[in-house]
């Protein structure tokens, strides 16, 4: 149907309704949070070593680091998350959501880091190398403060990208956002324009504010006279 | 007797299928000022970096002091021997100071204040003291080259390596870079330069050596080099790089 027309037929009572239930709201976008900010730390803990690994490791370390976020990153996150609560029982429901988001996001965090890494120029590595840095130093000190700048338009996409799927933690039972929006739209169902427009109205307020953050930060650590 | 401090001795490397360098021998003595020069593609610069280890030689041995590089450790290795690249290389999100003070933070172990101060100290010896809070992106070409002098003079370097530290800048910025140059090879600095600047070779080599394809052709002082020299491919080389970059 047109949306015009729903909007129309939607009776005043139905915003009214959602108004009525904001804290039902408020708890639910506060758990959406706090899934986006665990499984994105766990991501970046996870991610940022594999990056190195990608860019700077020996066969071994890449044979091993390679394929498992090949196959990560090849599976559903649906699916990812049915295995973790389901199959490999991990609980309660919020930790196993957290710990399938945080491993779905380390897989493509790594990526972001393994491309920035890799888009320092060579010279940086070897001017370090030159001055008596071990690999290990020139890596800390010389690639990655310039790598980690340089993720932060990567970065910003896969926060955009969790805090989105966090919704998927519905699919194991999780209140959050979603979740609570399905329960709000059962007991009143003439709301379920107002309801869903309500949750990702929060969800775009959320990825807004959070991105423009993020891009302050990164105007703030900008390198003075450079392109980054 | 005492060893000299750098000994290359027939040294060959390749890499894959390609011969660079086809054992090449040569000696430095302290306070030596040696110039390399040779056609693109000679392996002028394979040559620089064997002797800090950033590439690995196939046959012969390379020593500094006595010891063969492949004895020792090789952060220690190059900690000793001063690098000067071609695109400065200049750590981009550190200021001039900083680029000085993290060698010697991280591998002299010295403290912040004693790090600052020889850093400062070091940026002043090549004239850019009011630059030390600059950043890299900030700095002209002769400005940047000069600080990458002293990020690797400020190691207290045996010998010092520089990889065509001119070739990357505007004309009007050469003279500055090699001035700080000069300086340095008064100051009695072990220095292995690979340059076109035959005024910098005449003015301050002690030796120029002339690499070709690979294989060290002939070696000796600049006036025998340039007024007599033994080959014709030398004679040919010299005189066409010397119409191009006489200058100074």
């Amino acid at each position: 149907m047109d949306p015009t027309q729903l909007l129309l037929q939607a009776g005043v009572g139905d915003w009214e309704f959602v108004w009525r239930q904001r804290q039902f709201f408020v708890d639910g976008t506060w758990l959406a949070v706090k899934l986006t900010f665990f499984s994105m730390l766990l991501g970046f803990v996870v991610g940022l070593p594999a990056g190195v690994v990608e860019a700077y490791g020996g066969r071994y370390s890449k044979g091993v680091v390679r394929p498992l976020g090949v196959v990560v990153r090849g599976t559903p996150i649906l699916v990812i998350i049915s295995l973790t609560y389901f199959a490999f029982g991990v609980s309660p429901a919020f930790v196993a959501a957290t710990l399938a988001l945080g491993v779905r996001s380390a897989a493509y965090q790594s990526q972001i880091f393994r491309g920035a890494i890799e888009s320092v120029e060579s010279g940086q590595m070897e001017a370090a190398r030159a001055v008596g840095l071990s690999k290990l130093d020139a890596i800390r000190h010389v690639v990655l403060p310039q790598a980690l700048r340089r993720s932060v338009p990567g970065f910003q996409n896969e926060f955009t990208i969790v805090l989105k799927d966090t919704s998927i933690a519905y699919a194991i039972g999780v209140a959050e956002l979603l979740k609570r929006s399905y329960d709000l739209f059962s007991i009143q169902t003439t709301a379920a324009l107002e309801v869903f427009l309500a949750a990702s109205l929060i969800y775009f307020v959320l990825t807004f504010t959070v991105n423009r953050g993020i891009e302050q930060l990164h105007d703030r650590v900008a390198i003075p006279g450079g392109n980054q | 007797m005492t060893d000299p401090l750098l000994d290359v001795d027939d040294v060959h490397q390749s890499y894959g299928e390609e011969t660079v360098l086809e054992g090449i021998s040569f000696e430095m003595e302290r306070q030596d000022v040696k110039v390399l020069v040779g056609p693109s593609g000679s392996g002028k610069s394979t040559m620089l970096r064997c002797i800090n280890r950033l590439t690995d030689i196939d046959d012969g041995d390379i020593s500094l002091d006595g010891d063969s590089i492949y004895d020792l450790d090789v952060n220690d290795l190059r900690r000793q021997v001063g690098m000067v690249f071609q695109d400065f290389n200049l750590f981009a999100h550190l200021t001039a100071l900083e680029n000085v003070t993290l060698g010697l933070k991280r591998v002299l172990d010295y403290g912040e204040r004693e790090a600052v101060e020889k850093a400062a100290w070091q940026l002043e010896a090549v004239g850019l003291r009011e630059q030390a809070d600059s950043y890299p992106a900030e700095l002209s070409g002769g400005q940047k080259q000069r600080v990458g002098i002293a990020r690797a003079l400020a190691m207290d370097p045996k010998l010092m390596l520089f990889d065509e530290p001119t070739s990357a800048l505007d004309p009007e910025l050469i003279g500055e870079v090699l001035e700080v140059m000069r300086e340095l090879a008064d100051e009695g600095m072990t220095m292995l330069v690979v340059t076109h600047e035959m005024g910098f070779a005449k003015q301050a080599a002690t030796d120029v050596l002339f690499l070709d394809d690979g294989k060290l052709v002939e070696q000796g002082p600049p006036e025998q080099l340039f007024e007599n020299p033994e080959h014709d491919r030398t004679a040919a080389f010299l005189s066409r790089l010397t119409k191009l970059h006489g200058g100074q």
